[in-house]
Protein backbone atom coordinates (compact mmCIF):
# COMPACT_ATOMS: atom_id res chain seq x y z
CA UNK A 1 0.00 0.00 0.00
CA UNK A 2 1.27 3.18 -0.68
CA UNK A 3 2.29 5.98 1.84
CA UNK A 4 1.39 9.34 0.41
CA UNK A 5 1.47 13.11 2.17
CA UNK A 6 -2.35 12.89 3.70
CA UNK A 7 -4.91 15.83 2.41
CA UNK A 8 -4.51 18.31 5.32
CA UNK A 9 -7.11 20.80 4.36
CA UNK A 10 -6.19 23.55 1.99
CA UNK A 11 -2.60 23.10 2.42
CA UNK A 12 -1.29 23.62 -0.88
CA UNK A 13 2.56 21.45 0.21
CA UNK A 14 4.04 20.52 3.55
CA UNK A 15 7.78 20.47 4.92
CA UNK A 16 9.39 17.16 5.02
CA UNK A 17 10.56 16.86 8.65
CA UNK A 18 12.16 13.20 9.25
CA UNK A 19 11.19 9.68 9.05
CA UNK A 20 10.09 7.84 12.58
CA UNK A 21 10.33 4.35 11.28
CA UNK A 22 13.89 2.78 9.36
CA UNK A 23 13.91 1.50 5.87
CA UNK A 24 12.68 -2.12 6.13
CA UNK A 25 11.24 -2.15 9.82
CA UNK A 26 8.10 -3.41 10.93
CA UNK A 27 5.16 -1.18 11.21
CA UNK A 28 1.84 -1.92 12.78
CA UNK A 29 -1.83 0.38 11.29
CA UNK A 30 -2.01 3.32 12.98
CA UNK A 31 1.91 3.34 13.98
CA UNK A 32 4.07 6.87 13.72
CA UNK A 33 6.21 6.97 10.43
CA UNK A 34 7.06 10.25 9.51
CA UNK A 35 6.84 14.17 10.48
CA UNK A 36 5.50 16.45 8.13
CA UNK A 37 5.18 20.48 8.74
CA UNK A 38 3.29 23.52 7.32
CA UNK A 39 2.13 26.80 9.04
CA UNK A 40 3.62 25.99 12.24
CA UNK A 41 1.90 22.51 12.46
CA UNK A 42 3.48 19.51 13.07
CA UNK A 43 1.64 16.89 11.38
CA UNK A 44 2.19 12.86 12.13
CA UNK A 45 1.69 10.44 9.24
CA UNK A 46 0.61 6.76 9.99
CA UNK A 47 1.02 3.49 8.65
CA UNK A 48 -2.38 3.39 6.50
CA UNK A 49 -1.82 -0.87 7.36
CA UNK A 50 0.45 -3.28 8.72
CA UNK A 51 3.44 -4.05 6.82
CA UNK A 52 7.26 -3.59 6.08
CA UNK A 53 7.97 0.21 5.21
CA UNK A 54 9.76 0.83 2.20
CA UNK A 55 10.82 4.45 2.22
CA UNK A 56 11.22 6.40 -1.41
CA UNK A 57 14.45 8.83 -1.13
CA UNK A 58 12.39 12.19 0.57
CA UNK A 59 15.16 14.62 2.06
CA UNK A 60 14.61 16.62 5.17
CA UNK A 61 13.42 19.56 4.31
CA UNK A 62 12.02 18.60 1.02
CA UNK A 63 8.35 20.36 -0.67
CA UNK A 64 5.97 17.84 -1.30
CA UNK A 65 1.89 18.37 -2.45
CA UNK A 66 -0.96 16.03 -0.63
CA UNK A 67 -0.76 12.64 -2.16
CA UNK A 68 2.94 12.35 -3.18
CA UNK A 69 4.00 9.32 -2.49
CA UNK A 70 7.00 8.65 0.16
CA UNK A 71 7.01 5.26 0.39
CA UNK A 72 4.88 2.13 0.54
CA UNK A 73 3.43 -0.50 3.07
CA UNK A 74 4.71 -4.36 1.63
CA UNK A 75 2.59 -7.16 3.67
CA UNK A 76 5.06 -9.61 5.64
CA UNK B 1 -23.28 22.69 20.49
CA UNK B 2 -19.84 20.73 21.61
CA UNK B 3 -18.57 20.79 24.61
CA UNK B 4 -15.03 22.19 25.53
CA UNK B 5 -13.79 21.35 29.02
CA UNK B 6 -11.03 23.98 30.18
CA UNK B 7 -8.93 24.06 33.06
CA UNK B 8 -7.01 26.88 34.37
CA UNK B 9 -4.54 26.04 35.47
CA UNK B 10 -3.00 29.47 36.99
CA UNK B 11 1.08 29.57 37.09
CA UNK B 12 2.34 25.81 36.35
CA UNK B 13 6.12 24.93 35.31
CA UNK B 14 6.23 23.18 32.08
CA UNK B 15 7.38 19.76 32.40
CA UNK B 16 4.41 18.36 34.25
CA UNK B 17 2.06 20.41 32.17
CA UNK B 18 3.75 18.65 29.48
CA UNK B 19 3.34 15.10 30.72
CA UNK B 20 -0.81 16.50 30.99
CA UNK B 21 -1.45 17.78 27.53
CA UNK B 22 0.40 14.59 26.52
CA UNK B 23 -1.93 11.75 28.18
CA UNK B 24 -4.78 14.12 27.49
CA UNK B 25 -3.81 13.83 23.59
CA UNK B 26 -3.34 10.13 24.40
CA UNK B 27 -6.90 9.96 25.19
CA UNK B 28 -8.86 12.25 23.19
CA UNK B 29 -7.21 9.64 20.47
CA UNK B 30 -8.65 6.76 22.05
CA UNK B 31 -11.84 8.63 22.55
CA UNK B 32 -12.14 8.58 26.53
CA UNK B 33 -12.09 12.07 26.86
CA UNK B 34 -13.49 15.10 25.51
CA UNK B 35 -12.04 18.02 23.65
CA UNK B 36 -10.40 20.14 26.57
CA UNK B 37 -8.49 23.18 27.03
CA UNK B 38 -5.57 24.29 29.32
CA UNK B 39 -5.38 27.47 30.11
CA UNK B 40 -2.45 28.70 31.92
CA UNK B 41 0.84 30.82 32.38
CA UNK B 42 4.42 29.08 32.51
CA UNK B 43 7.08 29.38 34.92
CA UNK B 44 9.91 31.08 32.68
CA UNK B 45 11.15 27.92 30.48
CA UNK B 46 12.36 27.81 26.73
CA UNK B 47 11.29 25.16 23.79
CA UNK B 48 12.58 24.62 20.58
CA UNK B 49 9.96 22.87 18.29
CA UNK B 50 10.54 20.95 15.49
CA UNK B 51 12.92 23.76 13.21
CA UNK B 52 14.57 25.11 16.46
CA UNK B 53 18.07 23.28 17.93
CA UNK B 54 20.49 24.00 20.42
CA UNK B 55 21.98 26.54 17.57
CA UNK B 56 18.75 29.09 18.73
CA UNK B 57 20.16 29.25 22.03
CA UNK B 58 22.06 32.55 22.64
CA UNK B 59 22.91 31.62 25.94
CA UNK B 60 24.72 27.78 26.86
CA UNK B 61 22.19 25.61 27.84
CA UNK B 62 23.72 25.05 31.45
CA UNK B 63 23.86 28.71 31.77
CA UNK B 64 19.99 28.85 31.62
CA UNK B 65 19.70 25.68 33.67
CA UNK B 66 21.79 27.99 36.41
CA UNK B 67 19.11 31.00 35.97
CA UNK B 68 16.38 28.89 36.99
CA UNK B 69 15.19 28.72 33.26
CA UNK B 70 14.38 25.03 31.65
CA UNK B 71 15.20 24.53 28.07
CA UNK B 72 12.74 21.68 26.38
CA UNK B 73 12.73 19.72 22.93
CA UNK B 74 9.37 19.07 21.96
CA UNK B 75 7.02 17.75 19.10
CA UNK B 76 5.31 21.06 17.86
CA UNK B 77 6.00 23.37 14.94
CA UNK B 78 8.50 25.85 14.62
CA UNK B 79 11.48 27.12 16.19
CA UNK B 80 12.69 28.64 19.69
CA UNK B 81 10.38 30.21 22.05
CA UNK B 82 10.19 31.62 25.61
CA UNK B 83 7.20 31.62 27.91
CA UNK B 84 6.99 33.08 31.17
CA UNK B 85 5.08 35.12 33.68
CA UNK B 86 2.35 37.17 32.09
CA UNK B 87 1.99 35.37 28.58
CA UNK B 88 -1.00 33.88 28.32
CA UNK B 89 -0.86 29.59 27.29
CA UNK B 90 -3.61 27.77 25.97
CA UNK B 91 -3.39 24.40 25.11
CA UNK B 92 -6.55 22.88 22.99
CA UNK B 93 -6.51 18.96 22.56
CA UNK B 94 -9.04 19.06 20.15
CA UNK B 95 -10.44 16.35 17.56
CA UNK B 96 -10.24 18.55 14.26
CA UNK B 97 -12.55 15.60 12.41
CA UNK B 98 -15.41 16.41 14.93
CA UNK B 99 -14.77 20.63 14.21
CA UNK B 100 -14.49 19.44 10.54
CA UNK B 101 -11.53 21.13 9.99
CA UNK B 102 -8.12 20.91 8.32
CA UNK B 103 -4.79 21.90 9.95
CA UNK B 104 -4.62 25.43 8.03
CA UNK B 105 -8.19 26.07 9.18
CA UNK B 106 -7.23 25.49 12.83
CA UNK B 107 -4.09 27.62 12.22
CA UNK B 108 -5.87 30.46 11.07
CA UNK B 109 -9.09 29.94 14.12
CA UNK B 110 -5.78 29.84 16.68
CA UNK B 111 -4.57 33.33 15.32
CA UNK B 112 -8.13 34.48 14.83
CA UNK B 113 -8.45 33.89 19.04
CA UNK B 114 -5.62 36.07 19.67
CA UNK B 115 -6.35 38.86 17.10
CA UNK B 116 -10.12 39.15 19.03
CA UNK B 117 -8.17 38.98 22.40
CA UNK B 118 -6.59 41.83 21.31
CA UNK B 119 -9.34 44.11 19.61
CA UNK B 120 -11.13 43.17 22.88
CA UNK B 121 -8.70 45.49 24.54
CA UNK B 122 -8.76 47.93 21.36
CA UNK B 123 -5.12 46.79 20.20
CA UNK B 124 -5.49 46.38 16.08
CA UNK B 125 -3.55 42.61 15.36
CA UNK B 126 -3.32 41.02 12.57
CA UNK B 127 -1.72 37.90 10.59
CA UNK B 128 1.56 38.13 8.46
CA UNK B 129 1.43 36.00 5.18
CA UNK B 130 4.27 33.25 6.10
CA UNK B 131 4.53 33.86 9.60
CA UNK B 132 2.11 32.66 11.76
CA UNK B 133 0.89 34.42 14.67
CA UNK B 134 -0.73 37.78 15.85
CA UNK B 135 1.70 40.39 14.91
CA UNK B 136 1.50 44.34 15.82
CA UNK B 137 2.90 47.31 13.84
CA UNK B 138 5.31 47.27 17.06
CA UNK B 139 6.20 43.38 16.79
CA UNK B 140 4.75 39.67 17.62
CA UNK B 141 2.06 39.38 20.44
CA UNK B 142 1.19 36.21 19.82
CA UNK B 143 3.05 33.01 18.83
CA UNK B 144 1.87 29.44 18.32
CA UNK B 145 2.88 25.96 17.28
CA UNK B 146 0.98 22.93 17.06
CA UNK B 147 1.44 19.05 16.90
CA UNK B 148 -1.62 16.87 15.53
CA UNK B 149 -1.80 13.15 15.19
CA UNK B 150 -5.07 11.35 14.78
CA UNK B 151 -6.38 14.86 13.73
CA UNK B 152 -6.00 15.55 17.21
CA UNK B 153 -3.83 18.31 18.47
CA UNK B 154 -1.38 19.28 20.86
CA UNK B 155 0.62 22.50 22.04
CA UNK B 156 -1.07 25.40 21.07
CA UNK B 157 -0.89 29.33 20.97
CA UNK B 158 0.97 31.82 24.20
CA UNK B 159 0.33 35.29 23.84
CA UNK B 160 1.72 37.88 25.82
CA UNK B 161 -0.48 39.83 28.08
CA UNK B 162 2.54 41.53 29.95
CA UNK B 163 5.98 39.77 29.52
CA UNK B 164 9.01 40.77 30.47
CA UNK B 165 10.28 40.11 27.04
CA UNK B 166 14.45 39.55 28.10
CA UNK B 167 13.53 35.59 27.74
CA UNK B 168 13.54 36.25 24.12
CA UNK B 169 17.29 37.82 24.48
CA UNK B 170 18.40 34.38 25.33
CA UNK B 171 17.19 33.22 22.06
CA UNK B 172 16.52 33.43 18.25
CA UNK B 173 13.10 33.21 18.51
CA UNK B 174 11.17 31.24 15.40
CA UNK B 175 14.25 31.43 13.38
CA UNK B 176 14.56 35.45 13.29
CA UNK B 177 17.26 36.86 15.39
CA UNK B 178 15.96 40.12 16.94
CA UNK B 179 12.53 39.47 16.34
CA UNK B 180 10.46 42.44 18.05
CA UNK B 181 8.27 41.04 21.03
CA UNK B 182 5.70 43.57 22.58
CA UNK B 183 2.83 42.70 25.05
CA UNK B 184 -0.66 43.59 24.73
CA UNK B 185 0.26 45.96 27.82
CA UNK B 186 2.39 48.00 25.66
CA UNK B 187 -0.15 48.96 22.90
CA UNK B 188 -2.94 49.98 25.57
CA UNK B 189 -3.34 52.86 27.43
CA UNK B 190 -5.64 50.74 30.49
CA UNK B 191 -3.82 48.26 33.14
CA UNK B 192 -4.87 44.74 32.23
CA UNK B 193 -5.28 42.02 34.68
CA UNK B 194 -4.45 38.73 33.76
CA UNK B 195 -7.59 36.90 34.16
CA UNK B 196 -9.36 39.50 32.43
CA UNK B 197 -7.17 38.83 29.12
CA UNK B 198 -7.86 35.20 30.23
CA UNK B 199 -11.44 35.60 30.12
CA UNK B 200 -11.12 37.34 26.98
CA UNK B 201 -9.44 34.80 25.44
CA UNK B 202 -11.77 31.97 26.30
CA UNK B 203 -14.68 33.99 25.35
CA UNK B 204 -12.76 34.11 21.61
CA UNK B 205 -12.23 30.47 21.67
CA UNK B 206 -15.67 29.48 22.24
CA UNK B 207 -16.79 32.06 19.56
CA UNK B 208 -14.04 31.11 17.22
CA UNK B 209 -14.79 27.39 17.31
CA UNK B 210 -18.07 27.07 17.92
CA UNK B 211 -17.86 25.55 21.57
CA UNK B 212 -19.34 25.86 24.61
CA UNK B 213 -16.66 26.34 27.12
CA UNK B 214 -17.40 24.49 30.20
CA UNK B 215 -15.08 25.47 33.13
CA UNK B 216 -14.16 22.49 35.56
CA UNK B 217 -14.16 23.50 39.50
CA UNK B 218 -10.91 23.80 41.23
CA UNK B 219 -11.77 20.47 42.73
CA UNK B 220 -12.42 18.86 39.43
CA UNK B 221 -9.53 20.37 38.12
CA UNK B 222 -7.71 18.85 40.87
CA UNK B 223 -9.13 15.32 40.33
CA UNK B 224 -8.13 15.50 36.97
CA UNK B 225 -4.24 17.05 37.48
CA UNK B 226 -3.96 13.91 40.62
CA UNK B 227 -2.36 11.61 38.05
CA UNK B 228 -0.12 14.41 36.78
CA UNK B 229 1.66 15.74 39.92
CA UNK B 230 0.11 18.93 39.12
CA UNK B 231 -3.01 18.69 41.70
Amino acid sequence: MDLTIPDLGEVQEVTFLRWLKGEGEAVEVGEAVAEVEADKAVFVIEAPAAGILQRLCVQEGQRLPPGAKIGEIRPE
Amino acid sequence: MRRCLVLRLGRVPYGPVLALQRALHTKRRAQTVPDVLLSLEHEPVITLGRDGSARDLLVPWEELRKRGVEVFEVERGGGATYHGPGQLVLYPVLDLRFLGIGLREYVWRLEEVMIRTGSAFGAELFRRPGQPGAWHARGKVGFLGVHVRGWVTLHGLAFNVDLNPHGFAWIVPCGVPGLPVVSLQDLVDQELSFAAVEDAALRAFAVVFGVEVVELSGAEVRAWLSPSGLG
